[in-house]
């Protein structure tokens, strides 16, 4: 077909590993309210429709927490330290924590017995509860967004991936002093000769303008292949912090659920709840504990979001990462925490492709195709399992 | 008359093999009892029979069909009919609601004349009102019929659960331990019913069943199951003196 | 004597519609009369969706999927034909073609996502479901053609309130129709136990694949009318959002109940306008302070818990416990303006001044929420009208529990 050299063609491969690096940024995120999903299913086999929504309030925790330390809309404060941003990034877990533990207990805790839809039904009650609420309090719009002075690692680092052919770069080299010497040539003929503009020449002095313009040119193109034939990365700081602080998230979680006895007893739980409970384990407490570290990543999450990334905060901005995290914890394998991890950085990666390919429109729609082909599929996920209903 | 034959019939579960090359035949008329210990394959092979499980070796023979893998509505069609061990009613139907659904298998009127309401399908809905009533009157529940079935006592909730099932018209009628939970005089009502159902329905019955005085009063022939693997066959008098049955159910002698 | 009767009662049905219409243009201005149209057009939604949910047990949360196939489809049409190639058909005839068309490409997405109910159960399949949805109304968002993320504009404008009312008893009727026989009965055994209805006979796939494509051919159809209504669509009128609405309106009129589907449809779709019309003391739309909406969620938290004890603990004579919920009901209200003073001092609070209107989706959110923790079967459980239901309550005679009884 000729759709996919053509389509190969207007690829710019060069941008391709700057792409690849952003996708897993993004998916370190994704990633990290994936976790609040899966583990949520893992022990009660629930969809916790208002996740997004509690990163949401993350985000906006985030917000009001820089505004405390000085950085409102108002201020003039420029320099900021380490202090803030762990500040803030405490405030927002620790808030969205409690607010994973306020919507367990009053809005599912009392929906245990009844049937899975009715659980969803409340789920998507409370995410609309806390869109639609939150936006008679929370300011809406004009959107806000944290400052970028709170962050004192602003600054990026570039790295370059593999250096151009020499000969580009003695080409530049060669035809900078040429095309330097034309314009000049050209400037001072339009100096002594105020009578006449740059775009109104006599026939005479015509050619030199054309000669500047194509020395410039020749120049400009040299630039540009330099330029597109070497690979860079930029990096900003920001995106260092964002990857290595979810990575030390997600260790610690894995630590906890692995090697401790509260983790232990999540992972009993989440396989049979009533012989769990039956162990002398107290279910309710897990559970709880279930919601508190999956709401802490995710506000985790947001805080790097706002901060790190400058997004702007509305009231309906979690809606869209919740779904595309679900359906990274439903791609991993829902009940799966490292499958949710890699869900997340596959997510991310894809969302960033089709951005780089030029489908930027349809961005949010592969994530429903993911989600659709993998629970017609391969309902487990990629590192889960089938299962078959008993008769 | 051959009409239900097992030929080595094998299911595997992953590296369990919860029926291992089991063979039986029933004759048309029979009054068939499957029995063995807890755990010794006996739904399953019901399930392996109406389609629920597709058998991963051997074969089953259904009035001269290969039914081997057979969907299980596709079943229903042929002739076979079930109840469930874990009662699977429609609860939140009535009594002679849910005899109705069985009874729908039979019926031929288009989607088009049920969602306009038209003559024909409001006499043919009568016409199954009335046969799902007199189905309810041989399994003694016609009292009840419009009774939720949620609502029913345990055993009359088995009585139903037989009644639907007969109302598919079947040729062969699989029974999943219908006398569990039932006291003596509801077991000894059900006897009666159950040879009834064959002498005046015409339908053969297989049934699985724990109750052994139950089976060897009311059964023609045995097949026993032990741990997947059928380890006797016969009328009761020889099951009942079978070393092999006596040891699987009541451990080797000491 | 069947046909004149039914032919009979046809004719009074299309008379109900008119009369509605007439009076309806006689009494009310246009605002009241678009407020009538989609009220008419959410109760074909509603029940559309509850002969999918409801009734055949598969849950379907993205209804506004099909809702938007059929009015872009139909606008899309009409606004070549008529607006841009200048023909001049008979509207109500156009209309009439035009429902048709819709409801059939409506049907067939319906029985696209109707597919995946063949393997999936319960939350994932309403999972799926939402995510068809979106996908959807991504691709026509995008789609220049449909205008876009803009709108499809110049529809021709047909507004006939007596046919999208006579859609919605339509819609009614098929699905009272189908419960009065016993395929319909087939239906609610799928619903009620997929493998039990499978060994009985019953073609699991062909009853959910019907329901799916019925259920969303309806909507299909009132999506047309809408377009000709309006004439004017968006994709914003087509959200997820929009579909929630239709479940709540489905999940509080309880899910297998038709009739409460209807009720809750005609309440909910009008309860946003009610708002819109409700005047302060200055003659200005309404506005309350948010330390009393605050106050209002919190009475309401409490007043759930209190009538969730109550139902757990204690058996009630149903006469009694409808006055502990009464009354606790009218605790919660005097507690309200307490709870208001307490957060007086909350400056954030006081200073905030809510819109009436703005508080619908709130509302709604509520509802599902209260809906769920107290009562999940709905307001009408699994109950339809009837002559006999009506004298059940006044306390004559006994009543069948289902339709097809003896």
């Amino acid at each position: 077909m000729h759709l996919v050299p053509n389509l190969l063609a207007a690829l710019n491969f060069s941008t391709l590993p700057e792409q690849l690096v952003n996708g897993l940024l993004l998916g370190a995120i994704y990633a990290l309210i994936a976790l609040g999903y899966t583990m949520v299913y893992g022990v009660l086999r629930l969809i916790n429709f208002a996740h997004g929504e509690v990163y949401m309030l993350g985000a906006y925790v985030a917000l009001f927490a820089s505004y405390h330390l000085g950085f409102g809309p108002n201020s003039t404060a420029t320099s900021s330290s380490l202090a803030n941003l762990l500040i803030m990034l405490f405030a927002s877990m620790s808030i969205c924590a409690l607010i994973g533990v306020i919507i367990e207990r009053f809005a599912y805790r009392p929906m245990r017995g009844q049937s899975r839809i009715a659980s969803l039904i409340t789920a998507i009650g409370v995410s609309l509860l806390l869109q639609y609420g939150g936006a008679l309090f929370l300011p809406n719009s004009p959107p806000p967004s944290i400052s970028e002075n709170v962050n004192p690692y602003r600054g990026s680092f570039v790295v370059p991936l593999s250096s151009p052919p020499p000969s580009l770069a003695i080409a530049v080299k060669q035809l900078g002093p040429e095309a330097e010497t034309k314009n000049k040539a050209l400037q001072d003929y339009l100096a002594s000769h105020p009578n006449e503009s740059e775009f109104s020449l006599s026939p005479a002095a015509q050619p030199l303008k054309d000669q500047a313009q194509d020395a410039q040119r020749k120049l400009d193109d040299a630039k540009r292949e330099l330029a597109n034939s070497g690979v860079n990365i930029t990096i900003r700081n920001g995106d260092v912090i964002i990857f290595f602080t979810s990575m030390v998230l997600m260790i610690v979680l894995t630590y906890l659920v692995r090697y401790t006895k509260r983790g232990r007893a999540m992972r009993a739980v989440s396989h049979d709840f009533d012989s769990a409970a039956l162990m002398g384990i107290n279910v309710n407490s897990i559970i709880t504990f279930t919601f508190v570290l999956g709401s802490a990543l995710a506000g985790a999450g947001a805080m790097m979001q706002a901060t790190f990334k400058g997004t702007t905060i509305t009231t309906f901005f979690g809606l869209l990462p919740g779904v595309k995290a679900f359906v990274a914890a439903v791609l991993g394998g829902i009940g799966n925490i490292p499958g949710a991890v890699l869900g997340g950085l596959l997510m991310g990666l894809a969302e960033t492709i089709m951005v780089w390919m030029g489908y930027s429109r349809y961005a949010d729609a592969i994530a429903f195709v993911i989600l659709i082909l993998v629970l017609l599929l391969r309902p487990g996920g990629l590192l889960g399992s089938d299962k078959v209903e008993k008769v | 008359m051959s009409l239900l034959k097992l030929n080595e019939a094998t299911i595997r579960f992953g590296g369990l093999i919860a029926v291992n090359k089991v063979s039986f035949e029933l004759k048309k008329g029979d009054l068939f009892g499957l029995i063995g210990p807890n755990g010794a394959g006996k739904t399953t092979c019901f399930n392996l029979i109406t389609g629920v499980y597709k058998p991963t070796d051997g074969q089953i023979l259904f009035d001269g069909k290969d039914i081997t893998g057979t969907p299980s509505n596709k079943i229903a069609n042929l002739g076979i009919s079930r109840t469930f061990q874990n009662i699977r009613l429609f609860k939140a139907l009535s009594v002679l609601e849910n005899v109705i659904v069985g009874g729908f298998l039979r019926n031929n009127t288009g989607l088009l004349s049920s969602l306009a309401y038209l003559p024909g399908a409001i006499n043919e809905t009568e016409e199954m009102k009335q046969e799902a009533l007199r189905l309810l009157d041989v399994l003694n529940l016609r009292q009840v019929a419009n009774v939720r079935s949620a609502d029913l006592s345990y055993g009359m909730q088995r009585r139903l659960e037989i009644a639907r099932a007969m109302a598919t018209k079947p040729k062969l009628l699989l029974l999943d331990e219908p006398a569990a939970g039932m006291n003596p005089q509801e077991k000894e009502e059900l006897n009666v019913m159950v040879k009834k159902i064959r002498d005046e329905h015409g339908m053969t019955v297989l049934l699985i069943e724990h109750d052994m005085r139950f089976v060897m009063s009311l059964c023609e022939n045995i097949v026993v199951l032990d741990h997947g693997e059928e380890i006797a066959q016969g009328p009761p008098a020889a099951i009942r003196n079978d070393p092999k049955v006596i040891a699987a159910y009541l451990g080797e002698a000491v | 004597m069947f046909w004149p009767k039914r032919i009979g009662s046809g004719i009074a049905a299309i008379a109900v519609c008119f009369l509605i219409d007439s009076i309806t243009h006689h009494s009310f201005g246009s605002y009241e009369q678009r407020i009538i149209a989609l009220v008419g057009i959410y109760v074909t939604l509603a029940v559309s969706l509850n002969l999918i949910n409801g009734i055949t047990g598969q849950f379907s949360i993205g209804h506004a999927a099909f809702y938007q196939v059929g009015a872009y489809l139909a606008g899309f049409i009409s606004r070549r034909y008529i607006t841009d190639a200048g023909h001049t058909p008979p509207p109500v005839l156009w209309l009439i073609g035009m429902i048709l068309v819709a409801a059939a490409g409506a049907s067939i997405a319906g029985f696209i996502v109707g597919l995946p109910s063949l393997r999936l159960k319960g939350d994932y399949l309403a999972i799926v479901t939402l995510g068809f949805g979106e996908i959807i109304r991504i691709l026509v968002q995008n789609t220049d053609a449909l205008g876009g993320s803009y709108a499809l504009d110049k529809i021709p404008k047909i507004q006939e309130i007596w046919l999208i009312w006579l859609l919605a008893f339509i819609c009614i009727a098929v699905c009272r129709n189908l419960l009065k026989t016993a395929r319909g009965l087939t239906f609610l055994a799928v619903r009620e136990d997929e493998i039990a209805s499978s060994a009985m006979g019953v073609n699991v796939t062909r009853v959910k694949v019907t329901a799916f494509v019925l259920g969303s051919a309806f909507a299909g159809a009132a999506g047309a009318l809408l377009a000709h209504y309006e004439g004017l669509i968006t994709p914003a009128t087509f959200t997820m959002d929009v579909s929630f609405i239709i479940l709540t309106m489905v999940v509080l009129g309880g899910t297998g109940s038709i009739t409460g589907s209807v009720v809750s449809a005609i309440f909910l779709s009008y309860l946003p306008e009610y708002l819109r019309t409700l005047k302060g003391g200055d003659g200005q739309p309404l506005v309350v302070s948010g330390t009393a909406v605050v106050a209002a969620l919190i009475v309401t938290v409490l007043a759930v818990a209190a009538i969730k004890t109550v139902l757990n603990r204690h058996l009630f004579t149903p006469q009694k416990r409808g006055l502990i919920y009464v009354g606790i009901i009218i605790g919660a209200a005097m507690l309200e303006p307490l709870f208001s003073l307490l957060l007086h001092p909350v400056p954030m609070l006081a200073n905030m001044q809510v819109a009436a209107a703005q508080l619908r989706m709130v509302i709604f959110a509520v509802t599902l929420i209260v809906l769920m923790l107290l009562r999940p079967q709905g307001v009408f459980a699994h109950h339809e009208f009837s002559w006999d239901w009506v004298k059940k309550i006044l306390g004559k005679g006994p009543v069948p529990s289902t339709e097809v009884s003896a």
